[in-house]
């Protein structure tokens, strides 16, 4: 792997059954690089992001994050691991319904042994960051679909991940607003120096990564 | 376990959290209110004993005078000999014996029922030396008597006069209330227990039915320790005979009548019956909750929660609710027993433990001792009860957070 490889998935492949959803796919993510999976609903890009997060194991093939092979991890290191390099962003958001938004920045920080206050510091940086500094105590209910997922990506941020995992970060958005969330993405990956690799079904949206990776039928087609 | 999550989780999710507690305090108060009432009975029990200072009441039942006149023993008890009286009171377990003689004296125009008691004696009829209304108690030697309050007004009986019982006269000395005394070995006048003695001795009547000496009495009162009440009772019996008649609190609360009166077992399994009908609430309305948030566990999971992470963020949130259910349900049983504490409760006392002649008015009457069932939530039920509360709530968040944090995130989260 080459040094500034900081995501390697090797012959991946998942079954479901019989069904096959990802076959024998490899590919690589450099640090500091904004990927973009493209491909249709149902194509397998989803999966393939689960596989090389570590949040699902492959039938078959291994994925390397950061250094370290992570397939043979066991659930609870895989979590531990996650935590501490990994930054997620979903389609819906997933925000905790009862938790304020600085509270929801912080979740990743919880099983962590640190004063409140230090958790508080940290996630209301980074929603200010996000222009959200007036919003902290505010539930997800009382904000918006472009506020909530900045939300998303600040918790995303909370554990200064080298690398973001972001599945269709824009799908429940309207365009303006989705717009504005890869504004923020494009940022991070060109100030913070953050990987992104995201899968999306939106060409449009795929154009402002560094490379752009195709998928059809569970196959990478370039 | 993060505390903000915690207590944010319960105080949204409102509805959620009501219906758990609630559920699952009604189970808990059932269970104490069941218990405490089960108590209850078994203290009111020992009310009618208690009033007279023991434990256990022994008599010897006989046959009946051919002829009722002078003095004579009731049927329900009949001698029972020194030597028993001290073969008894060497028997383990008995911490103290009281005795008293009861007579039926049939005078050609008056019956009176005659008590002789013990001068002093914390157990047994002499208790009576605290009913005392008017003039004073009896004084060791003397030959007097004491008469019965309401039985006094009814023959015009005063303090000071004298009166005639089978040809023995007794000044009066005092009068004593009956309703204030206990409603065993009730009389309407109470000699000192020489007196009654020497009146059993001479009466031919009742010697013929049961020999009698001097020494030997009719009425044992035993205050015994409480866990060696019921062997001691099949001991009494061993030494007295099949003609023995041996109250203890177990035969008045079965006098009671009550289900929760007739038996432990009764409690225990309705007992349990609540303590699986709180579980039960607990484990289904948990799983429900737990259930609804298979996405947010999902979410936790991402993000990096281990799942001994989540299972102790799941279990303290289940133990918190549990324990306001504990805490409700003994709120609610307090309420309900204040409630049952107004309930009254009649012990029958039997003909036998306080024989009056039938053909006597009132003689054939039920005789009751009223009063207020002793309700209460103790102190270690309540402890019992809210410990309870916190292991159902640790197993039930413990098991069903072990069963949720299986969850795979890439499951609940992929498909948006």
């Amino acid at each position: 792997m080459n040094k500034s490889t900081i995501l390697s998935g090797t012959d991946l492949s998942k079954k479901y059954g019989t069904l096959e959803v990802v076959k024998g796919v490899s590919l690589t993510v450099n640090a500091g690089e904004f990927v973009c999976l493209v491909g249709k609903s149902g194509c397998g890009k989803t999966t393939l992001l689960s596989l090389l997060s570590g949040l699902e194991k492959p039938t078959h093939g291994k994925v390397t994050l950061d250094g370290r092979e992570i397939t043979s991890s066991s659930e609870d290191e895989l979590a531990l691991f996650r935590r501490e390099n990994v930054g997620f962003i979903f389609q819906s958001f997933n925000l905790i319904p009862t938790l304020s938004a600085w509270e929801n920045v912080a979740l990743p920080l919880f099983p962590i042994k640190m004063i409140s206050e230090e958790r508080r510091r940290r996630a209301t940086e980074l929603l200010g960051k996000m222009e959200l500094g007036h919003r902290i105590e505010h539930l997800p209910s009382a904000l918006s679909g472009g506020e909530k997922q900045r939300v998303a990506i600040a918790r995303a941020l909370v554990n200064n991940p080298r690398i973001i995992f972001a599945d269709e970060p824009t799908g429940n958005l309207d365009s303006s607003t989705g717009e504005a969330i890869m504004g923020i993405l494009n940022r991070l990956h060109r100030d913070e120096g953050v990987a992104i690799l995201m899968v999306t079904h939106e060409d449009e949206l795929a154009k402002t990564a560094n490379r752009l990776i195709r998928m059809k039928d569970g196959e990478i087609m370039s | 376990m993060n505390l903000r999550y915690m207590t944010k989780e319960l105080y949204y999710q409102k509805r959620r959290t009501l219906i758990s507690i609630l559920g699952l305090s009604i189970g808990i108060a059932l269970l104490i209110i069941l218990n405490s009432l089960s108590l209850a009975y078994r203290q009111a029990a020992h009310v009618p004993l208690k009033e007279i200072g023991a434990d256990i009441t022994v008599q010897r039942s006989g046959d009946v005078p051919k002829e009722l006149t002078g003095p004579v023993f009731p049927c329900s008890a009949v001698t029972i000999r020194k030597e028993e009286v001290e073969k008894i009171e060497k028997l383990p377990g008995v911490r103290g014996i009281g005795t008293g003689l009861l007579l039926w004296v049939f005078d050609p125009n008056r019956a009176w029922i005659v008590l002789g008691i013990e001068k002093e004696n914390s157990i047994g009829p002499s208790i009576i030396r605290s009913s005392v209304t008017e003039g004073r108690f009896l004084e060791d030697g003397k030959p007097e008597a004491l008469v019965e309050q309401a039985y006094a007004r009814q023959f015009g009986i005063k303090l000071n006069d004298t009166i005639s019982v089978a040809d023995n006269k007794f000044p009066v000395v005092g009068f004593v209330d009956a309703s204030r005394a206990a409603k065993i070995a009730v009389a309407n006048v109470y000699l000192p227990l020489k007196e009654a003695e020497d009146l059993a001795a001479s009466s031919k009547e009742l010697q013929s039915v049961s020999p009698y000496a001097l020494g030997d009495v009719n009425l044992l009162f035993i205050k015994a320790d409480q866990e060696k009440i019921t062997g001691l009772a099949s001991e009494l019996k061993g030494i007295l005979g099949d003609k023995a008649t041996v109250a203890t609190p177990d035969s008045f609360l079965k006098l009671l009548g009550s289900l929760f009166a007739l038996s432990d077992k009764f409690t225990l399994a309705a007992s349990l019956i609540a303590i699986i009908v709180a579980v039960l609430i607990a484990f289904k309305t948990m799983a429900g909750n737990i259930a609804e948030r298979a996405r947010e566990i999902g979410v936790l999971k991402a993000v990096g929660w281990t799942n001994r992470n989540v299972v102790s963020q799941l279990m303290s949130e289940s133990v918190i609710q549990c324990f306001m259910a504990g805490i409700l349900g003994l709120l609610i049983a307090l309420v309900a027993s204040f409630g049952l504490s107004f309930m009254k409760v009649n012990i029958p006392i039997p003909w036998e433990m306080s024989p009056t002649p039938h053909f006597l008015p009132g003689g054939g009457d039920q005789i009751f001792k009223t009063l207020r069932l002793p309700v209460y939530v103790s102190w270690s039920l309540a402890s019992f009860a809210i410990l309870l509360s916190i292991i159902i709530g640790g197993l039930t968040g413990g098991l069903l957070g072990r069963h949720i944090s299986k969850i795979k995130p890439s499951e609940v989260l992929r498909h948006e």
